[in-house]
């Protein structure tokens, strides 16, 4: 059989496919990435998709999770303050509660409660980012108000808000007042009240002001309890945040599985490439070297 | 006839047919890298012997013409690659940029759903918060406007398509044209006999080649004369006459190919540029387009009703989120139906700091919205037919090119040029010339000898 003598094309197109496998090694070296075009592997493609929004949610959640706790802390560190104020007012109404006080000494005592109360108040209407955080989820406007004289009256409602931090959990964000500070039959705002009435009123016995002392009592513990949504809740998101971190660790090792470059074969390959690329080379080089052209001359001249 | 003067008739009629080989070799070598040439062979045949006294004797060499190797099997073969392989590389060359235009992470659409669910969530920590309002706001309105852009792309890659289509009609007409033009002169040439039709061969060869690249194309050899239709049979050359394809706009918007006779063959034309131009053009991106479309009207159903359900800043209902979009031009026309981040519908139960209606909105991530699919399921899925779309061209790419690739090196080894094989003919001719110039020079010493003997033969 007659052999083609057309070699050229077929140097040219090995020389051209090399030249190609090189350009997609480089360009994975140089992006870090085997999927450059959805067409180097569509359905990896497909699946970086939706990693990529998987990694997009975890930032997400993680970027909730620092506003909420950061939130919640403000919350919790208030709500710490307001039950040492309580205490204090506690201490305040056992003092009074001994016989040997003139009135002159409770009507101070029942100023010091007067004052506390407005230090609760000012935690009740606590504000963060212009919200009022115990106000359920009304918000917008002081959830306590004073009346001037001694009585204060819940303006929020009982709402509470929900925020997802991992894909299907969601956990509850805020504690209404109406569960703190006005909870039905524990009201702490009515028995700072009713203890400063007791101390400044003349008719009242040491026996009124204990029994004002005791409901404040009841009020404080209910208080306590309730708060500990805001420690429960912030424990809570510091382990979603923990488990978090390392979703988004996975995540990242897994894009780099379905889209990412095996470092090592890149590089081999690209040496590959460039080995074979110098052999056709030569060999091309060499196939026209010889022709029976350079001979005719040498014939002609015997 | 005989004698010394028929000698010498021999002897010069050797010297002109090693020179006609000396001239087919020079020409060979000539067109060694003349694309389309297939090379040439000179013919020759001993002339009838004549008879002198009983005895046969050879008369010498007769040239009878030149003869152009070609197979035209393999043509066919080399042909029918090329239309394979024209329509797969044009196809990917367009599907290459489509694909561009569903990236897979950080840009598009993709990245714009995942930018609003997670201001969505942002919100949710906040929910009257201007700034969050505000930025889930302008995270719908980009979503909008990367559906936008998309569908525009879209729709603009086949308004260019079309254009391509026009060209490519004309190109198949006036290579047709020329076809029948040459069809005309080898026909004629032919006829008139011992004249070399192999270069118009060669240049109808080639024409067919060019042809091949264009459109899927079926030969008929009717002797000298060559027949081309589509595959589907519409003509283009018959003989000496051409018939021209023709476009013309189509109810759909796009260009449509009638043959000559008034057909519209736009959906049976299936290789060449042409073939490649149409299947994107029709199939491919058409697919894709319905699905992004019923995407982005699925998106905007479920949004909306996301936002009805709950209650705006103001205490009132919500509205639509976006104008309500469906069909074909839903994604194009994707639009925010409103500027004022106040009226996202964030509050379950009238109040401005609740977010319970916010779960809704979050919910439309794992809901099916589009082809039983959820959002990002919806664009992954298209990210993937747009990658399958150029993997699976590239893949017939590659193959019809190594086949081309081995069936134009056995074209080659019948009809290329091999410098070798002149250089050995050369020498043959060059030696021949040489021996038959010492048979004249011989034969002429002889007549001179036998005028000097005053003793001529009648011849």
């Amino acid at each position: 059989m007659r052999i083609s003598p057309e070699t050229s094309q077929l140097v040219l197109n090995a020389l051209q496919n090399l030249e190609n496998s090189e350009q997609q090694d480089i360009q994975q070296l140089s992006t870090g990435r085997r999927v450059n075009a959805d067409s180097d592997d569509p359905a990896a493609a497909a699946v970086e998709v939706n990693l990529a929004y998987q990694m997009d949610s975890t930032n997400q959640y993680l970027q909730s999770i620092s506003d909420l706790a950061s939130e919640l802390q403000t919350a919790d560190s208030s709500l710490n303050s307001a039950g040492t104020a309580i205490q204090q007012a506690i201490s305040v109404g056992v003092e009074g509660a001994n016989g040997t006080l003139s009135q002159q000494d409770r009507t101070a005592l029942a100023q010091q409660v007067q004052g506390i109360t407005q230090q609760v108040l000012n935690v009740a209407n606590l504000t963060y980012n212009g919200r009022f955080v115990f106000g359920g989820t009304a918000d917008s406007q002081p959830p306590y108000q004073s009346d001037g004289n001694g009585g204060v009256t819940y303006q929020g409602n009982d709402g509470v808000n929900y925020v997802e931090v991992q894909d299907g959990q969601t956990i509850a964000v805020n504690e209404p007042g109406s569960q703190l500070f006005s909870a039905p039959g524990t009201n702490v705002f009515q028995a700072l009240e009713d203890l400063s009435n007791a101390l400044e009123s003349n008719s009242s016995t040491t026996e009124d002001i204990g029994n004002a002392v005791t409901s404040l009592r009841s009020a404080y513990d209910q208080l306590t309890t309730a708060r500990c949504f805001y420690g429960n809740t912030i424990d809570q998101l510091l382990s979603v945040q923990q488990s978090q971190n390392t979703a988004k660790i996975q995540l990242s090792a897994q894009q780099n599985n379905v889209v990412g470059i095996d470092l090592d074969a890149a590089a081999s390959n690209l040496s590959n490439a460039q080995t074979a690329q110098n052999a056709t080379v030569e060999a091309a080089a060499s196939l026209n070297s010889l022709s029976l052209m350079d001979y005719i001359s040498a014939i002609g001249a015997q | 006839m005989g004698g010394l003067v028929s000698t010498m008739g021999i002897a010069l009629g050797a010297l002109e047919a090693q020179q006609a080989g000396m001239e087919v070799t020079t020409n060979n070598i000539a067109n060694l890298d003349t694309p389309g040439y297939s090379r040439e062979r000179l013919v020759v045949e001993e002339a009838d012997p004549f008879v002198q006294n009983g005895i046969a004797l050879g008369d010498g060499v007769n040239v009878t013409g030149v003869e152009s190797l070609r197979d035209t099997l393999l043509n066919l073969q080399v042909n029918d690659e090329i239309q394979q392989q024209s329509k797969s590389q044009t196809y990917v060359n367009t599907m290459n940029q489509v694909q561009t235009l569903f990236p897979d992470d950080t840009t598009g659409i993709g990245q714009s759903i995942s930018a609003f669910f997670q201001s969505i969530n942002s919100l949710s920590t906040d929910p009257a918060d201007p700034t969050l309002r505000e930025s889930v706001l302008s995270a719908a309105g980009n979503m909008a406007s990367a559906f936008n852009t998309t569908a525009t792309q879209l729709s603009s890659t086949r308004q260019q398509l079309n254009q391509v289509v026009d060209q490519q009609v004309q190109q198949i007409n006036q290579l047709s044209s020329q076809v029948a033009a040459l069809n005309v002169q080898i026909t004629g040439a032919g006829t008139s006999s011992n004249q070399s039709t192999g270069s118009l061969l060669d240049q109808r060869d080639s024409l067919v080649q060019q042809l091949s690249q264009l459109v899927d194309l079926s030969q008929i050899q009717d002797g000298n004369s060559l027949t081309l239709t589509t595959q589907q049979g519409a003509a283009l050359v018959v003989g000496g006459q051409s018939y021209a394809l023709s476009t013309e706009n189509g109810s759909d918007g796009t260009q449509h190919v009638f043959s000559a006779q008034g057909n519209d063959i736009t959906g049976e034309i299936s290789g060449g540029e042409l073939g490649g131009t149409l299947e994107a053009r029709d199939q491919t991106i058409p697919d894709l387009q319905t699905q992004l479309d019923s995407l982005a009207s699925g998106l905007v159903q479920a949004l909306n009703s996301a936002n009805a359900m709950g209650t705006d800043l103001n205490g009132n209902p919500g509205g639509n989120l976006f104008d309500p979009v469906s069909g074909a031009g839903a994604a194009a026309n994707m639009t925010l139906a409103i500027s004022d981040p106040s009226l996202i519908a964030a509050s379950s139960d009238g109040t401005s700091g609740s977010n319970g209606n916010l779960a809704n909105f979050s919910a439309v991530a794992n809901q099916a919205v589009a082809d039983g699919e959820t959002p990002s399921d919806c664009y992954a899925d298209l990210v993937f037919q747009a990658g399958t779309a150029v993997e699976n061209g590239n893949a017939e790419l590659t193959a019809s090119g190594a086949m081309l690739q081995q069936l134009q090196q056995q074209q080659s080894a019948v009809s290329g040029v091999s410098l070798d094989e002149e250089a050995s003919n050369l020498l043959l001719y060059q030696r021949g010339y040489q021996a038959a110039a010492e048979a004249v020079t011989a034969v002429s010493q002889m007549l001179e000898t036998a005028i000097n003997m005053g003793a001529v033969e009648s011849s």
